[in-house]
């Protein structure tokens, strides 16, 4: 392919590493334009490598990329936002990856989704400037939504039947709440409350900066993210690793920070 | 790989699929290799087997700091010159060999076997967390240094430690980040460079 430049420049966030070889690491980005893309940046684990720190995982960066036989070459970084907050603050650091787990696990290689981009850096934005964490429920729906899989909540996901104010199935397999009569159909799932029902329709297309302010207790906070992981499992047909790994730090952490109720974070 | 040990004869097939196991060795590196052997000396050749064999019978993990080590404890646990009220936690053993070089540390070590990594699905009960947890609620221990690599993975997994030790009552500290010798400014990171900023000193 002789009219393919060689190398082409993009800006994307850092979604993962992997390290291979003595000093080489492989970077998985997902960019507006182009997506989600892996590329290799040699030496990058040497104290002295330029770019070294624009390519930490959780950074947005410019970056410029020569095509290579099997693996694209990262040739230049350069940071634009470093999201320093979401490195040194543990609970939010967990957030953030989780969000960039699930863009990992939900896009394909190479293929941009409108608006994804946009709505990952909307989270990387809020979690940096300390709202509150259960916006990443907001994420998940949103997320969801741009994949196909919006959850049908304004009426029955089967039959389309107006829903009561009461507690209402909730199935992955459906996709969405489901009235009473169809329940026999709608395999398993979980009764959501209707206060749960009515933060789920919210979280759906508002901005996640809304959604942050919106008081959301600790039994409430529970109720939607059990909800909510199990139309991802249904969907991505497995278990994201990162709630383990949330879990384990609210154990260690006890008391020190939960979703309900975030202490301010202005650290830039 | 099958095809690159068909028609070889059986010991050599064994050895060339023993090669390719090894990682970044592929089926003609692993060939390559097995006929390198076969033309080798036979004091070479054992010297290379029992080589092997030794260090997985004669190598263990220190049952104090988690080293590996010939014997338990290993030297740096049972040298008693060193200060086991304070000590330095790292990723891999062979960071010890870096802290040790610098000939500034003289406490004990830990070595965590890994760092936590969530993309991956590595927790904490992937690391030699819990060691280090019975070391210091033993309560000899006044300091931990975390002495992570300043990455993603590094940091959390030293705020992890910290998290878990605070209620201990113990001093957790954490390497100063900042430029590295022979760096050049102008690609330095945001973040690094706002570190070294924040932790400048008087000449």
């Amino acid at each position: 392919m002789p009219d393919r430049p060689r190398v082409y420049k993009t800006e994307g966030v850092i979604l993962r590493r992997r390290n291979v070889g003595e000093a080489d690491s492989i970077f998985t980005v997902y960019s507006d334009d182009l997506g989600k893309f892996d590329a290799v940046a040699r030496g990058v684990r040497k104290a002295r490598s330029r770019m070294r720190g624009h390519l930490e995982p959780l950074t947005r960066s410019r970056l410029l990329i020569a095509r290579g036989r099997s693996l694209d070459v990262f040739t230049q970084a350069e940071t634009v936002t470093p999201y320093r907050a979401l490195r040194e603050d543990f609970e939010r650091s967990a957030a953030a990856l989780y969000c960039a787990e699930l863009v990992d696990r939900f896009a394909a290689e190479h293929a941009p989704h409108d608006g994804l981009f946009a709505l990952l850096i909307e989270a990387f934005d809020a979690l940096q400037e300390g709202m509150a964490m259960h916006l990443t429920r907001a994420f998940e729906l949103q997320l969801l939504g741009m994949m196909g899989y919006e959850l049908q909540l304004d009426g029955c996901a089967l039959c389309g039947a107006k829903l009561p104010e009461e507690d209402t199935l909730l199935s992955p397999m459906a996709g969405g709440l489901v009235c009473r009569r169809c329940r026999g159909m709608a395999g398993a799932g979980r009764i959501v409350s209707v206060r749960a029902m009515k933060v789920l329709r919210y979280g759906r297309s508002v901005d996640l900066a809304s959604f942050a302010a919106i008081r959301v207790d600790e039994a409430l906070g529970h109720e939607l993210q059990a909800a909510l992981a199990d139309c991802i499992r249904y969907v991505l047909e497995r278990e994201p690793n990162l709630p383990r790994y949330i879990d384990e730090i609210r154990r260690v952490t006890g008391e020190h920070g939960t979703d309900a109720h975030a202490v301010p974070y202005n650290h830039q | 790989m099958a095809e690159s040990t068909a028609g070889a004869p059986e010991p050599i097939a064994r050895l060339i699929e023993a090669f390719h196991k090894l990682p970044g060795i592929g089926p003609k590196s692993a060939q390559r290799l097995a006929y390198h052997i076969l033309r080798t000396s036979e004091q070479d050749a054992v010297a290379l087997a029992t080589a092997i064999q030794d260090v997985k019978q004669r190598i263990v993990l220190c049952s104090v700091c988690m080293n590996i080590t010939e014997s338990d404890p290993c030297a740096l646990c049972g040298d008693a010159r060193r200060d086991p009220t304070i000590i330095c936690v790292v990723e891999q053993p062979l960071d010890i060999l870096a802290v040790e070089r610098t000939g500034a540390f003289r406490g004990r070590y830990h070595v965590l076997h890994g760092v936590l990594n969530p993309m991956d699905g590595i927790g904490p009960e992937d690391l030699r967390v819990r060691e280090l947890l019975s070391r210091v609620q033993s309560g000899e221990v006044k300091e931990v240094i975390m002495a992570t690599n300043s990455s993603l993975e590094g940091e959390a997994t030293s705020m992890y430690v910290q998290r878990l030790l605070s209620p201990l009552g113990v001093r957790v500290t954490r390497l100063a980040r900042g430029l590295p010798t022979g760096a050049d400014l102008e690609y330095t990171d945001d973040v690094t460079l706002s570190r070294a900023l924040e932790g400048r000193q008087d000449f």
